[in-house]
């Protein structure tokens, strides 16, 4: 390791406190703009129907040790009987139901509009700080690093002699980008929890149909090993019990 | 005690079969969940400040972490008055869950630290 070197401190006041203090207000200004542009779309009949059976589905499924076999077994066959179930969908409205999910205007517009919100600030300040802030060592991790990073994070520094751990301060935006998501959860709420991982998942299911989701439950329905929890529960009591008495 | 270890691992079996949190409710569990998330990102985000003012450099900076996640299962299984299975499905929610997330944060704010105090 080469010898430590000495950093300005106005580097510390201009670039790296700066940098965080930017980035936190940028992460708070997002979160406000999204709460505004958040558009109020007036739920289709239909949809809200669906997301009902699906949630009434679904609390049977959750609920179902707790009820008598034939309550159980008669709520099933309601839900999911091949003729007129409720989350029996039959084969013609399925592909219906897509196409006009993916004809809906409003649901493209909102999703754009989430990540553009995302990508637009990202994008503002990686050239901001590319512009501002490259040729010069910003911080120094706490930590070793192998060669292989130099190049990743000391971009802009043409010189093999520095130890790689000092990091110019474009792994600092990096590091502040990531790092910040667990302030952020904290700060804002946990609205602001869900990270880029699951905006991308989000943006892969955009042509979501409930009718999948329909069937999806139907089959998580049929497969519930039906097992009555209470003669268990009356054991369990009985042992409370008699511990108490004994 | 016995009985009560007992029904509550044979209650775990039925849940594990039937894929799901049967005796739990579903809110709750998540309000739990969520609980923990915040205190271990609090938690990383305070160790990470005390172990870059310390000026923890390499593993021992990785160790405080582990020992500061450590500190924060035991806090929380207090907190649970030692009865997990009270409040949560299994152990590895209150020992494992939220460790990665936290770790970033970690890293931040160990390196701001250690920075402003050490390096300028």
């Amino acid at each position: 390791m080469a010898e430590d070197l000495v950093l300005d401190t106005a580097i510390r006041d201009w670039v790296l406190i700066p940098l965080s203090v930017v980035m936190v207000l940028i992460g708070v200004l997002r979160y406000f703009v999204s709460k505004l542009m958040r558009s109020f779309q007036f739920p289709d009949l239909k949809i809200v129907k669906e997301g009902q059976v699906i949630v009434r589905a679904r609390n049977l499924r959750g609920a179902a040790n707790f009820i008598p076999p034939k309550s159980f077994r008669s709520r099933r066959v309601y839900f999911s009987n091949e003729e007129n179930g409720l989350l029996f969908v039959p084969k013609g409205q399925a592909q219906n139901a897509q196409a006009q999910m993916f004809s809906d205007p409003n649901m493209a517009m909102d999703m754009m509009k989430k990540n553009l919100s995302m990508i637009i600030p990202q994008t503002l300040t990686f050239a901001w700080v590319n512009f501002f802030f490259s040729g010069f060592v910003a911080a120094k991790i706490p930590f070793p690093l192998t060669q292989r990073f130099r190049s990743m994070l000391q971009n802009g520094i043409d010189l093999s002699t520095v130890d790689v751990s000092y990091v110019s301060s474009r792994s600092w935006y990096f590091l502040n980008l990531f790092g910040l998501r667990g302030l952020f959860s904290l700060i804002l709420g946990e609205e602001n929890a869900m990270d880029d991982t699951q905006r991308m998942m989000q943006m892969g299911g955009f042509g979501f149909d409930p009718s999948k989701s329909l069937s999806a439950e139907k089959d998580g329905l049929d497969i519930v090993q039906y097992d009555w929890a209470l003669p268990k529960f009356e054991h369990r009591a009985e042992a409370v019990l008699k511990k108490l008495v004994s | 005690m016995a009985g009560h270890s007992d029904s509550s691992s044979s209650e775990k079996k039925s849940s594990e079969a039937m894929n799901d949190v049967p005796t739990f409710s579903t809110e709750n569990m998540q309000n739990n969940m969520k609980v923990i998330y915040y205190s271990r990102t609090f938690m990383s985000i305070i160790g990470g400040v005390i172990a870059g003012i310390l000026g923890f450099t390499g593993f021992m900076g990785f160790i405080f972490y582990f020992l500061v996640m450590a500190i924060t299962s035991i806090g929380l299984i207090a907190k649970a008055k030692f009865s997990v299975h009270l409040y949560f499905d299994s152990w590895n929610r209150i020992i494992l869950d939220g460790f990665m997330g936290g770790l970033m944060s970690f890293v931040l704010f160990w390196t701001f630290a250690y920075d402003i105090v050490h390096i300028f």
